[in-house]
């Protein structure tokens, strides 16, 4: 089942056109990755989706409700003022969740021991996780994840990678902006490279690679994207 | 209702991290009481019956000068009212855009009533505490403390939904700072300076500042030129109009940069 799509988008801002016909589908149960240097437009079209912003032309479409849709944002919305936990309160009172599920999912990100500590107090890879662990809460249908680990340390990072897994196992749609390659290449089943507001490459990593040889010992995302592009991802 | 009560638990979090933005609520009943006992009216007659004027303009001045003496409570409810709590919730709105954190809770499905119900509550709340701070200031009891207390919430809650107004319109805490707070003078002060000056009581006749005024008043003259109900229709007027407003402002701009 087609979970989240566009077709034949467009987008300007200010005569900019950031988005020119792009066109693409995800799949329930699916990790789907986008992939493009910043600038590209993987933002826009999160926004699109998120009923944040209108597309100026084409279709696009989103299977669930807005509350059944998880978000992870450049910009984190938390509550400053209140504890990691009490933000998480707030979304779990919204939704009518049990307190143990918001405990659990703390524990989850590792913020089981950083629960009371305000927010302003949180280091970056915290806030991050604490996002995370709010986008999470309501396990959502469909999850919009941009640049999910840019901030994070390998290791938090292989932790978060695990639970976005996990909620593609309970058939949750993962949709994924990044420019990280091997974030893409290890963790997404399906990939669109965006580059200047258009789709230059469709499929799965590894036989995106191997169309375009760039299958070493490893999975070569960011070759193909060099090749296909002519520069490199900033 | 779920979001509504989320809502206001956590700007009840909110302000009790920041203690400091509780003092608007304290000071202002505080000064009144303060500014009421420092004016000593029997000084002020006897200075002015030491003038050496005939005896019936010495009168005529005193009895001016005590029918035109603001009360206090009076003064500062309405600069309260007006004044204090437009930028407060202007404020409040603004930084919840800013920060972005309406977004995700416009995503997690709260409406913006709910959000505006939540919010708005713990300034009505605190508000309800310093208004029962006034009626004690000029001792209101019974009929007359309701009458007080009706005006006032009436008044506070048409600051509210002005404040978030402006804090929609304006998306960041700066300009809603900048914006808020003239607007905000004109509505506190305008009533202030209605009661020197019929024309400018004319200008702001239509506002809910100005009935609030001319309902604590009074309740401290016992006389005033229009019935009771005629003063709360102009404030709830006040209200449907700035609801409407509310409303439109949303539609127009959201709640998301």
């Amino acid at each position: 089942m087609v979970s989240i799509s566009m077709k034949n988008v467009t987008k300007s801002f200010g005569g900019n056109e950031v988005l020119k016909g792009v066109t693409f589908e995800a799949h329930d149960g699916e990790i789907f990755g986008m992939l493009g240097p910043s600038g590209a437009g993987k933002t826009t079209i999160i926004n699109i989706f998120t009923k944040q912003i209108a597309a100026d032309a084409g279709e696009w479409h989103v299977s669930v409700p807005s509350n059944e849709i998880g978000l992870m944002l450049e910009h984190d919305g938390l509550f400053v003022n209140l504890s990691a936990l009490d933000n998480l309160i707030v979304f779990e009172e919204i939704y009518g969740l049990a307190r143990t599920l918001t405990l659990e999912i703390m524990e989850q990100v590792g913020l089981t021991q950083a629960a009371k500590t305000k927010v302003n107090d949180l280091s970056k890879g915290m806030r991050q996780r604490l996002v995370l662990a709010r986008a999470l809460l309501h396990k959502p249908k469909i999850l919009f994840l941009d640049e999910p680990t840019s901030a994070l340390d390998p290791v938090t990072a292989r932790g978060i990678y695990g639970l976005i897994r996990d909620l593609r196992e309970a058939g949750s749609t993962i949709f994924l902006t990044t420019h990280n390659m091997e974030e893409a290449t290890h963790l997404c089943d399906r990939i669109v490279m965006l580059h200047q507001g258009r789709i230059i490459e469709e499929g799965p990593p590894k036989e995106i690679c191997e169309k375009h040889n760039a299958l070493k010992t490893t999975q070569d995302l960011e070759s193909v994207f060099i090749k296909l592009t002519g520069g490199g991802l900033q | 209702m779920n979001a509504t009560k989320a809502i206001f638990k956590k700007q009840l979090k909110a302000t009790g991290a920041n203690p400091e933005s509780l003092i608007q609520f304290i000071i202002f009943p505080l000064l009144a009481w303060a500014l009421g006992a420092m004016i000593d009216t029997d000084t002020m007659v006897a200075d002015f019956a030491a003038l050496p004027l005939p005896y019936y303009l010495i009168d005529t001045l005193i009895q001016e000068m005590q029918s035109s003496m603001p009360n206090m409570v009076t003064m500062q409810a309405t600069i309260f009212a007006g004044m204090g709590l437009i930028p407060v919730v202007a404020a409040i709105i603004a930084d919840d855009i800013e920060r972005k954190s309406l977004r995700f809770l416009s995503m997690a499905g709260v409406k913006p009533v709910a959000y505006l119900l939540g919010a708005g509550s713990v300034v009505l709340l605190l508000a309800f505490f310093s208004s029962m701070g006034f009626t004690l200031v000029d001792r209101f009891f019974g009929r007359d403390m309701l009458i007080f207390m009706g005006a006032m919430l009436s008044a506070v809650v048409g600051s509210i939904v002005l404040g978030a107004t402006l804090g929609i319109v304006c998306r960041n805490v700066q300009a809603a700072s900048g914006l808020s707070m003239p607007i905000a003078m004109v509505l506190g002060f305008g009533p202030i300076f209605a009661q020197l000056n019929d024309r400018v009581a004319r200008i702001f006749n239509p506002f809910y500042t100005q009935q609030l005024n001319v309902i604590a008043d009074y309740l401290n003259l016992g006389t005033s030129a229009n019935p009771l109900w005629h003063s709360f229709a102009i404030m709830w007027a006040n209200i449907a109009v700035l609801v409407v407003l509310f409303t439109l402002v949303y539609r127009k701009k959201g709640i998301v940069q």
